[in-house]
């Protein structure tokens, strides 16, 4: 098939203002008569509030309203599962960071000096810093309720066969750690209440209208009075899917009557973003003498912090994508989301996948090893296919890639030349090697959840199309996809679809950018209106004052032809508009769902899956254990490709996330308090870091996606991990079960010492 | 502190802002002025956000005092396209694919205007070096490179 668009590496719409400086991200908006707002923050992790005096900060000459858990009308507390988050603490606290005021004053000075004339009486609580402490009757309980958020086994087959069948069994503790998504816009934003009494927040989401859900019910207003943007946004990685600090704005804006204005420091986004959970987890693997996986027993404590979020949803997610892209008879997978005082743990791209599927891509290694086979061959002999069973038991019904992509890692230059690669280390005392691992990652929802994208397309008078998507644009590229979809049906050029993303004033709810799903959900809802819109023009030819009748009709090049009558798009809008039968048409997906949900696992399974395998050549300094990715091959199965700049720059991107996440990124928290709150401490990749990336794509169609597209906004950071702790032990022999690999770690393995810490 | 009289030039306009010398430059920038395509992201100069030449220098705006650019000139992003032709690196950036959530974009495109200026022809690891002090979280950095090999190119031929 040939397509006008899709699959074109098309320039993005937004990149014009962006690369202007015009475009106006939510915090960068001001109003006439704005207050700023500030959130005063415990500085304690586990404490009772004994008291709260405002008085002196209220006093204040400049302060406008100060707020506390008082002052909720509603439900004093959020999360998108549970919600056991307050707004504004009001007996207990339970990180360092916890909301306790907030205010609003005429400058951010005043804001910033008043803060510190709240006075908060806080009497301190042993605080419980490690998961697996939490689980012991008498450790301190970070709610009532106690200290489990979610415990979930799930089985399939045999266990006891598996391992009966097995003639190696290789059984390994893994630990991870806490990296946080660090978009470079902090949470901040404005919200403003208008004369009818209409509350708009203006703060960066992956999804505004949840967004309002939550802020209606905390703040006790009907959510139709309000209305969420949350484009265009500086990043956000799934740490901008919950609520950050739109309440909390909100709760200002109504208090004050006047527009404010909050803008989260970075320290205080470190301190309060929702952070990776760092897992402990214990894989006990079996394989055949004929490379056949045969058993897999999989324990999982996650730390998930103080608060619920998605914790238990991740855990599944764990749960669900610890065997790899592998095809496992007989598993048995038993995981704990676990309550501490450290900070919170929720989404961030992966969303529980990569914590496993680093230790599952570990465990194929030692595997193959142990057996003496090729670690590439024996990965394709196990990849998942069409209609195998996953690691819960369910069929597979949907397109699987695996194997295809496993075998495009193995085809590539690097990985067919690697000995020559590996030959000639940079200094005497540098080794090289090469690793490859490989990921997949369920798209959407999962069974349980409501998972559907809606869109509308316009025709406007001019003769163009505006297409409406509420799943925002959170830099991914989800709304230039729209438009190549839309134009690809409408047969038009692509710049003539406006794409309009995230506002619940004006786009219908299509479910949240996250997931790896905005592509496939709300890709299908766009190409149903679409279709639709291609119908309703139809619609105008020999029919009499908008009556249906069915014509063959042709679109060329912005014009409509049938029945030897030509038009233009403007003509049909013009004429439609004279019928006063409007020019709007909306399209609707339901995800399908896989036919079963898996006993006792709330949401799983997932139905469609995207893949990702990378080859990485990597030089260890054996005097500093330094590791240097020096290059870098990303192989993606998202399906059908829609735009090929935008897969590339979401497999760039996510190799070099995957790749901080192995070497550097670690939220470190002693006793409850973070260590390194900004970007001096907490190291990211930067450009001198950062191998050259060649991703190659490998298209297998899954009928259900949009042309055939699956999502892989996530899977592109997972498989990069492994791939390059796997290159370490390729280049020095030391098996790294403890990431990030950082220098010290690296040493210690070189020297021989014990490398696992208790964390 | 008292507030003064600062004169400097941005974008080739002069101005005169009142404000404690030892205001922020970005905060001048973004609440005095409205150039808000200057931004903020770690307020200590690790991440390159809210990078600016002064004289021509790339510099971080969140760690230069209005104090210090009296008399001085001073370039944002807003100006370097001249009314819509797009500057040679805004071009490179939006063809090559180098933006995504955009909000490094213009640290990146005056951190790579700063190296051309005074290297034209950059070899790729000179390139990595002069964005060394720009995060971005989007990108992996690939096709920011690229953007500039092919606005460097493109101003030689």
């Amino acid at each position: 098939m040939t397509f006008n668009w899709v699959g074109k590496p098309i320039p993005r719409q937004d990149a014009l203002t962006k690369v202007t400086g015009e475009v106006r991200y939510m915090s960068d908006l001001t109003m006439p008569g704005m207050l700023w707002g500030r959130i005063l923050r415990s500085p304690h992790p586990h404490a009772l509030i004994r008291s709260i005096d405002i008085s002196k900060a209220k006093a204040m000459p400049g302060v406008v309203v100060v707020l506390t858990h008082a002052d909720i009308g509603g439900l004093n507390a959020y999360g998108i599962v549970i919600q056991d988050q307050p707004v504004l603490c009001s007996d207990k606290v339970r990180f360092a960071g916890d909301s306790v005021a907030v205010l609003a004053a005429e400058t951010k000075e005043i804001a910033d000096t008043a803060l510190q004339l709240i006075e908060v009486t806080y009497e301190l609580l042993p605080g419980v810093f490690d998961m697996h402490q939490a689980l012991l009757p008498e450790s301190p309980l970070v709610h009532e309720k106690g200290n489990i958020l979610r415990h979930t086994a799930v089985t399939h087959g045999d266990i006891s066969a598996g391992f009966a069948a097995a003639d190696v069994i290789v059984e390994r503790d893994y630990l991870t750690s806490r990296p946080m998504s660090a978009y470079l816009e902090t949470e901040g934003g404005v919200a403003v209440v208008d004369e009818r009494g209409l509350l708009t927040v203006y703060c960066g989401s992956q999804y505004p209208d949840r967004d309002a859900t939550q802020i209606a019910r905390a703040i006790g207003m009907p959510k139709e009075k309000i209305r969420v943007v949350g484009n265009p946004v500086g990043g956000a990685f799934g740490g901008k899917d919950e609520i950050t600090i739109q309440i909390h704005l909100a709760l200002l804006a109504l208090a004050s009557g006047r527009p404010v204005k909050l803008v989260l420091s970075r320290e205080e986004s470190v301190l309060t973003c929702w952070k990776k959970h760092p897992m402990h987890i214990r894989m006990k693997t079996g394989a055949s003498r004929e490379g056949d996986l045969t058993a897999h027993e999989v324990s999982i404590w996650a730390d998930t912090g103080a608060y619920a979020s998605l914790g238990g949803t991740i855990l599944h997610s764990a749960i669900e994508h610890c065997s790899g892209p592998y095809r496992v008879p007989h598993t048995k997978i038993e995981g704990w989301s676990i309550y501490t005082n450290n900070s919170i743990s929720g989404a961030m791209r992966g969303f529980g996948a990569n914590q496993v599927t680093f230790a599952m891509e570990t465990q194929m290694e030692i595997l193959a090893e142990s057996l003496g086979l090729d670690r590439l061959s024996f990965r394709v002999q196990n990849g998942l296919k069409d209609h195998d069973l996953g690691p819960l038991g369910n069929e597979l019904v949907t397109a699987m890639g695996p194997v295809q992509t496993l075998q495009a890692a193995g085809a590539t230059e690097l990985w067919q030349h690697r000995a020559e690669y590996k030959a000639h280390p940079s200094r005497p005392w540098k080794k090289r090697g090469v690793g490859v691992a490989a990921a997949i990652k369920g798209c959407g929802l999962g069974f349980r959840m409501p998972d559907f994208g809606a869109a509308s397309v316009e025709l406007l008078p001019t003769g163009s199309f505006r297409v409406r998507v509420g799943c925002p644009e959170i830099g991914q590229g989800n709304s230039i996809a729209y438009a190549q979809i839309a134009a690809e049906i409408l047969r038009c050029h692509v710049d003539q679809i406006e794409v309009i993303t995230g506002d619940t004033g004006d786009t219908p709810e299509s479910g949240t950018s996250t997931a790896s799903r905005s592509i496939y959900a709300a890709g299908n809802a766009v190409l149903s209106a679409a279709q639709k819109m291609r119908s309703s023009l139809a619609a105008v030819f020999g029919s009499q004052e908008g009556e249906e009748v069915e014509v063959e009709i042709e679109i060329r090049e912005n014009r409509v032809v049938g029945n030897g009558i030509d038009f233009s798009f403007a003509q049909i809008a013009a004429q439609l508009d004279s019928w006063g039968a409007g020019c709007l048409q909306i399209g609707r997906f339901d995800a399908p769902k896989a036919a079963a949900e898996i006993k006792g696992a709330y949401g799983l399974p997932h139905l469609v899956f995207g893949t990702n395998a990378h080859v990485v050549l990597v030089e260890v300094d054996t005097l500093s254990g330094q590791v240097e990715v020096l290059q870098a091959v990303s192989v993606s199965d998202a399906g059908r490709v829609i735009n090929l700049q935008g897969l590339e720059g979401q497999s760039e991107g996510g190799t070099v996330m995957g790749m901080g996440y192995a070497l550097l990124e670690d939220i470190i928290i002693e006793q409850g308090i973070v260590q390194n709150a900004n970007f001096n401490s907490y190291i990211l990749p930067t450009a001198v870091d950062c191998p050259p990336i060649e991703t190659i794509t490998v298209e297998v169609l899954e009928e259900t996606g949009p042309f055939g597209a699956k999502g892989v906004g996530e899977v592109v950071c997972i498989s990069i991990t492994p791939a390059i702790t796997n290159a370490i032990y390729d280049a020095v022999g030391v098996r790294i079960t403890e990431i990030p690999a950082t220098l010290e770690r690296v040493l210690a393995g070189l020297s021989g010492a014990a490398t696992f810490s208790a964390r | 502190m008292e507030k003064t009289t600062v004169r400097f030039v941005v974008n080739n306009q002069s101005v005169e802002v009142s404000a404690i010398p030892s205001a922020r430059l970005l905060d001048i920038l973004r609440e005095e002025l409205d150039l808000t395509g200057t931004k903020e992201g770690c307020g200590q100069g690790e991440c390159g956000a809210c990078t600016v030449l002064l004289e021509g220098e790339a510099v971080n705006a969140c760690l230069v005092l209005v104090g210090q650019v009296e008399g001085k000139r001073i370039e944002t992003i807003e100006g370097l396209a001249q009314g819509s032709i797009l500057h040679p690196l805004q071009q490179a950036f939006i063809d090559e694919g180098a933006v995504q959530c955009g909000y490094c974009t213009p640290g990146m495109v005056l951190a790579a205007k700063a190296l051309l200026a005074e290297n034209p022809t950059p070899t790729e690891t000179e390139i990595r070096v002069a964005i060394a002090g720009n995060l971005c979280r989007c990108t992996g950095y690939t096709k920011i490179i690229k953007a500039i090999q092919s606005a460097a190119w493109r101003a030689r031929t």
